[in-house]
């Protein structure tokens, strides 16, 4: 659902990421984890269409991005780690001029539309402005927005930020349903309970290369740890010495 | 040092520092642009106020009376501006600051954080005045041969002068703020101050100022000097100001108003401490309150819109847009302005007597006709700067929405120019023909005025949303400051000399026919080949101003990181 090959990015003299490729079948929910400035952020604005590669491919849904941009962007829900929305609509208004950008009008979307706010709890503010809102509903809007149109891959950024527990509750049970309905769901996070709990597979960032990719045991393998948690492999593979010596 | 509050400066300091040390690419052509207008604007200052002061020095009695007044007078327009500028500011220093949060969370004194944050009101709402009292006070100090002390006096009398109405301005904010959310408060300032700029553009304009160059008016030139002057102004520190100028500039020390000055400064600053040290906290607590805010909800926009031909995404950024600016109060408070501005266009062609010079009137009205044509695009250069030139750069951080969505950057540069063009060609339509109607031009004028103007108001636009598209300011606070940047300076030099092109273009051929037409004499065919080709010359000129940057800017776009 989405195919990334030898993805480049380089800003001047810095390389921020270094051939990356990987592959998120349909159904299937794929972790990007890395450290700050991995490149993580860089990979995934690429694969949304917000920067523009300085080589290599990104397809979604068997349509390249750069050679068919508006299909492959119709195929795509995405939602970026901050949520910076227009603050002067409501959000009944913004899901309604998300719509129309995806060529959808009429009296389908609006009950789209609704059935989303109901479900992400935003039903009782649709027709308040954005500007009102706190982070976390607006974050919950911008899922709203992102899943409105049916997409059929999901590029998520930090899925949890400011979400609070029943949100972040919510958004994986929504993930899950996606999944086993067909949709390929690519994921950055910082939160390895979260990809260990949902991922199918998880690729590894470093430096702007990948490197380590496959289930959360394939990656203990890797690692060459018996450890149950994550976060030790994560650590492991990434050369993280853990807590250093500090006076707190 | 940590301990004094200009360590709280120092964030800002360093932030200006790093900005100055980063070289980008076009930093070089900035710097030249910016620092040519600026200095050229403080040359020209210099040189009308030395000229003036200099002509002054003939009268005598009157002209030490006119400099006095002069003084007194400028003084008191920078007194209300400071003023309003510091209440502007000191919302915005000491309410709505990101790295307030952080201060407040922080174990700082409250008079330290006054002072840190006053410091920085004043240096923000009297900048702009010190840079133009600067060449002003100093043309008219060396006009006049004035003495070393004018210029002590002069330093010693601006520092208090602006710290009064800062301190003014910000205990007025901290009122306002006490009644209203700090962002409810920031519209109501934005609105008032537009309605006050309207007042005085048109008080002045309906004043007539003309009337003083007539010779049949002169017995009235004491009357309109004498309305200047009030009993409260000896009261206000712009007198003061003007006053202990005005003894330096004779070599005398005046420190009654010198003193007047520095004591009412202190008086002010401690004044404003003690009321921000008592009500400053739960002002601030009250800014932060998120209610639920009234606005227009715009119903019938979307039915209207529905009925329009257009695909829905189109349809969808035209609604969005709307909405938008018709909410921001920033934004549609400053078409009162513009309606201000066309009403003085209008105006100043109605009051017009051309008549009064019977033999020319007939080539006097056909060569305003052309001004009329430079004019109203200006005006519309004007407009396009403030409306269509941050349009993209209007979408701010939210932009994401558009770029991930399945619309080119094409669909959207395009729908950003009908939206800008539609409003702006049928006001300038209506003021081009409005005001060639009261010149009483001909027809063949008359029609050229209004085609000209169409295909030129194409250009600006297209030139506007371009440039826009090729020089955004996502971050930018506000749109003023998006229109103020490198792109808008570039826009607007850009768009002078394209007006005066196209003008020249078709000038020459309306002149040849209208001087053939007058003697009642056919137009030869070389001539007439020449007018053709002037006129497909300023046609193709309006053409390519308007693709070119458009085409520019969706690439720029396309290639946006």
């Amino acid at each position: 659902m989405i195919l990334v090959e030898s993805l480049v990015k380089t800003f001047g003299a810095f390389t921020a990421v270094d051939g990356v490729s990987l592959e998120v079948a349909a159904g299937e929910i794929h972790g990007f984890l890395g450290p700050n400035g991995a490149g993580k952020t860089t990979t995934i604005r690429m694969i949304a269409g917000l920067l523009k590669p300085t080589a290599g491919r990104v397809v979604i849904d068997g349509h390249d991005l750069a050679a068919e941009p508006e299909a492959a962007k119709r195929a795509l829900g995405f939602v970026p780690d901050r949520p910076f929305l227009y603050e002067k609509l409501t959000a009944a208004e913004l899901l309604r001029f998300h719509g129309g950008l995806y060529g959808l009008e009429g009296p389908l979307v609006e009950a789209r539309a609704r059935e989303l706010l109901e479900l992400f709890e935003l039903l009782a503010w649709r027709d308040e402005l954005i500007e009102s809102f706190s982070h976390g509903m607006k974050q919950r809007l911008v899922l709203c927005a992102a899943f409105l149109h049916r997409p059929r891959a999901v590029l998520i950024d930090e899925p949890m930020v400011g979400l609070d527990p029943r949100g972040a509750r919510l958004i994986k049970d929504v993930f899950r349903v996606m999944s086993r309905n067909g949709v390929g769901i690519l994921m950055s996070t910082h939160t390895l309970e979260v990809a260990e709990e949902m991922c199918d597979r998880i690729s590894i960032i470093q430096g702007g290369r990948i490197i380590a990719r496959g289930t959360v045991d394939e990656l203990r393998g890797l690692a060459g740890t018996e450890d149950v948690q994550l976060t030790p492999v994560f650590l492991k593979l990434t050369g993280g010495s853990g807590l250093q010596e500090i006076e707190l | 040092m940590s301990e004094a509050f200009p360590w709280l400066l120092l964030p800002s300091l360093w932030a200006a520092r790093n900005r100055a040390r980063r070289r980008e690419k076009g930093d070089g052509l900035r710097a030249a642009l910016f620092g040519g207008l600026g200095l050229g604007v403080a040359a020209a200052m210099f040189a009308v106020t030395f000229w003036l002061t200099w002509q002054l020095l003939d009268y005598e009695e009157l002209g030490e009376y006119l400099i006095r007044l002069g003084l007194s007078w400028l003084f008191l327009t920078f007194l209300s501006f400071v003023a309003f500028s510091a209440v502007v500011t000191s919302l915005s220093t000491f309410f709505l600051s990101e790295d307030l949060r952080l201060l407040l969370a922080a174990p700082i004194p409250a008079e330290r954080l006054f002072h840190s944050r006053f410091v920085r009101t004043v240096v923000q709402s009297a900048w702009m005045v010190v840079a133009f009292l600067l060449p002003v006070l100093l043309a008219v100090g060396l006009a006049r041969c004035a003495p070393g002390g004018y210029y002590v006096t002069a330093v010693l009398t601006v520092v208090p002068f602006v710290v009064i109405p800062a301190a003014l301005g910000s205990v007025m904010t901290l009122g306002l703020v006490s009644v209203f959310p700090a962002r409810r408060a920031r519209d109501v300032l934005m609105l008032m101050g537009l309605l006050f700029a309207i007042a005085i553009v048109m008080l002045l304009r309906f004043l007539r100022p003309e009337r003083l160059l007539r010779v049949e008016s002169l017995p009235d030139v004491t009357g309109f000097f004498a309305t200047f002057q009030s009993p409260v102004t000896p009261l206000l520190p712009s007198f003061w100001a003007g006053e202990s100028l005005f003894a330096g500039l004779n070599g005398r020390l005046d420190l009654l108003h010198l003193g007047a000055l520095w004591t009412t400064a202190l008086a002010f600053v401690v004044l404003a401490r003690a009321a921000y040290g008592r009500q400053y906290f739960s002002a601030w607590s009250k800014a932060q309150e998120a209610r639920k805010a009234r606005f227009t909800r715009l119903r019938l926009l979307e039915p209207l819109v529905r009925r329009l031909p257009l695909a829905p995404a189109r349809r969808a950024l035209l609604v969005k847009d709307l909405k938008v600016f018709l909410r921001d109060t920033a934004q549609w408070s400053q078409l009162l302005l513009l309606v201000a501005l066309a009403l003085v266009y209008v105006y100043n062609f109605r009051v017009l007597d051309l008549d009064r010079i019977p033999y020319m009137s007939r080539v006097i009205k056909n060569v305003y006709a052309f001004v009329n044509l430079a004019m109203a695009a200006f005006v519309m250069s004007a407009v396009a700067v403030r409306f269509v030139f941050p349009a993209v750069s209007a979408e701010g951080p939210a932009f994401w929405i558009v770029r991930t969505a399945p619309v080119s950057m094409r669909a959207f540069l395009w729908s950003k120019f009908w939206i800008g063009l539609l409003p702006i060609l049928v006001l300038a339509e209506l003021l081009t023909v409005t005001s060639n109607h009261l010149l009483g031009v001909g027809p063949f004028l008359r029609t050229l005025g209004a085609v000209a103007i169409a295909f030129m108001t194409v250009a600006l636009v297209g030139l506007a949303a371009g440039m826009g598209a090729r020089h955004p300011r996502f971050a930018a606070e506000n749109l003023t400051q998006v229109a103020g940047s490198y792109g808008g300076v570039a826009f607007m030099v850009l768009a002078v000399l394209f007006i005066l092109a196209t003008v020249a273009l078709l000038a020459w051929p309306a002149s040849v026919y209208l001087w053939h037409d007058t003697h009642g004499l056919p137009v030869p065919p070389r001539q007439q080949a020449g007018m053709a080709a002037s006129f497909l010359a300023a046609l193709g000129l309006s053409l390519a101003t308007f693709w070119l940057p458009m085409r520019s800017g969706v690439r720029a776009l396309d290639e946006l990181g």
